[in-house]
């Protein structure tokens, strides 16, 4: 390739990054400059770029302490943290096994797990609650994590048989030949080598929980143990004339415990994949 | 029973199969295609490719209520920012995007595409790093060009991540409805009223929980059907 020709094909890639940068970003920063706005100043267009700090406050002051969203978001964290580990213990020798032990019928297994994300959560709801109920969990964390846990779970595990399914079956019999057993050839061998699986399923697995509203609706009826998704729903209701200022804020609260998490995943991934590089 | 015999005869439930297959089949379709290259794109090692990819990620962790809420805003026909952007472009009478029958379906589309082309990505970019870069090294030494080696290494290789997150968002969009909740709640009238939200919609508007779980049943078998079809054709698992 000529240089010319290269610099012409880099300017391009650079042109192409930057426009996926701002289709990326530019509704989200909408969303961020109407959350710091009057009632009244929403139908300006283009919007000021001014920003009036005292409104600011107030609108946050509004969601956050008069609408609870402090606690709301301290809560998810927790049933958040505790959902994904527990789906990873579960899923990860959940799909380790799908993957390399010769299970009789360990193909239909692991296409009857798949077809479990089929339910629509319109369908479950009810009975979910009556489960709870009967466990007497309802209204209560656990009675969230349990049904959480559930519906991680397929892709979790769905994530997971990929990349175990890369990886190729000779590594574990060289750990076998070293007198390593099953479950050490999991986690010290096999285990390093699907960390970028097992952070995007964590990724899955939180996105989850944080976006989910209806089982949520059904099973928690305190405030204090409503989860931010759940918190959203009931606040943004199609019939009701919305208060654009105040809706802002609230989708601006909900993005960024997410956002944070994920900045601080994204160093994980790229370590996990240069990891998994090196080998 | 009697559930099942008036959703047969139910025009809503007809139109709404017709809305939820053009909404997943397009949507889907769109998403794969545009994954699948970013994937390939963000692996050529740019500058600031890690910045833009911690972007491309985000419209996909948002809760799809708020991303409906928020492109009611940006779409807002008296002081949506997206009609102003298009009109520094030179398109003067855009159409009403959330109001106009004609459109509404279309624009729930684009934000579907909007909101989860990234999960295609994030799934087969996290694959296309795992794979041995040798390959393509020797591709490359060997005189291939870009082009080939896409067509003939990359792909192949990442035809099974491709495959299971297709599957994974088209069945995610045939049962979703939080989208349409957020953004048009089915209407104007029934265009963009989708199989799981008339089921949403019985259930907890309307209050008709059998008639919800009779069409939520429905969905199941059709999911079921469907996904068996694809399994045939389609090895999800390539080592079996």
């Amino acid at each position: 390739m000529t240089t010319l020709s290269r610099v012409a094909s880099r300017s391009v890639s650079y042109v192409t990054l930057v426009v996926i940068a701002i289709v990326g970003i530019f509704p989200i920063g909408y969303l961020f400059l109407l959350s710091t706005k009057r009632r009244i100043d929403i139908g300006e267009v283009p919007p000021s770029l001014k920003i009036e700090w005292s409104v600011v406050v107030e609108n946050y002051k509004e969601v956050l302490f008069d609408r609870s969203y402090v606690s709301s978001t301290i809560n998810t964290l927790i049933i958040t943290s505790i959902v994904v580990v527990l789906s990873l213990v579960i899923g990860t020798p959940a799909a380790y096994s799908l993957s390399r032990l010769k299970v009789k019928g360990s193909e239909r297994i692991s296409t009857t797990i798949l077809s479990l994300r089929f339910m629509p959560p319109v369908a479950v709801a009810v009975p979910i609650l009556l489960s709870m109920r009967f466990l007497h969990v309802a209204n209560t964390r656990i009675g969230l994590i349990i049904p959480y846990v559930a519906f991680s779970l397929p892709l979790v595990i769905w994530i997971l048989i990929g990349f175990f399914d890369e990886i190729p079956t000779e590594i574990d019999e060289a750990a076998e030949i070293d007198g390593a057993n099953k479950w050490r050839t999991l986690l010290q061998v096999l285990l390093p080598l699907v960390r970028p699986g097992i952070v995007v399923a964590g990724i899955f697995a939180a996105i989850f929980i944080w976006n989910e509203f209806l089982i949520g609706m059904y099973v928690i009826d305190s405030e204090a143990l409503k989860t931010v998704p759940i918190a959203d729903a009931g606040l943004i209701s199609a019939q009701r004339p919305i208060d654009w200022n105040v809706a802002a804020t609230v989708g601006v609260v909900t993005l960024i415990p997410l956002l944070i998490g994920s900045m601080a995943i994204q160093k994980h991934i790229v370590q996990g994949i240069t990891a998994g590089a090196v080998k | 029973m009697g559930n099942y015999k008036e959703i047969l005869s139910d025009k809503v439930f007809w139109s709404s199969i017709l809305v939820t297959g053009v909404m997943v089949g397009v949507a889907l379709i769109v998403e794969v295609v545009a994954g699948v290259s970013l994937a390939i794109f963000f692996g050529q090692k740019l500058r600031g490719s890690k910045f833009v990819r911690a972007i491309l990620i985000t419209p996909m962790i948002l809760n799809p209520v708020v991303v409906g809420l928020m492109w009611r805003a940006l779409l807002n026909p008296q002081w949506g920012l997206f009609n102003w952007f298009i009109g520094v472009f030179g398109v003067d009478n855009p159409p009403i995007w959330l109001s106009d029958p004609k459109w509404t379906l279309w624009t729930l589309i684009f934000v579907d595409v909007w909101q989860w082309t990234p999960f295609i990505f994030v799934v087969v970019f996290a694959r296309y790093q795992a794979l041995p870069m040798d390959v393509f090294e020797s591709a490359r030494v060997d005189g291939a060009s870009p082009l080939k080696i896409i067509r003939y290494i990359t792909l192949p290789l990442v035809s099974s991540a491709v495959v299971f997150a297709a599957i994974f968002r088209g069945i995610d969009s045939f049962r979703t409805f939080d989208l349409v909740y957020g953004l048009t709640f089915g209407g104007p009238g029934r265009s963009t009223t989708t199989l799981s939200f008339y089921s949403f919609e019985n259930g907890f508007v309307y209050y008709r929980y059998g008639f919800a779980s009779a069409l939520s049943y429905i969905m199941v078998i059709m999911a079921t059907i469907g996904f068996s079809v694809l399994l045939k054709w389609i090895p999800v698992r390539r080592n079996h």
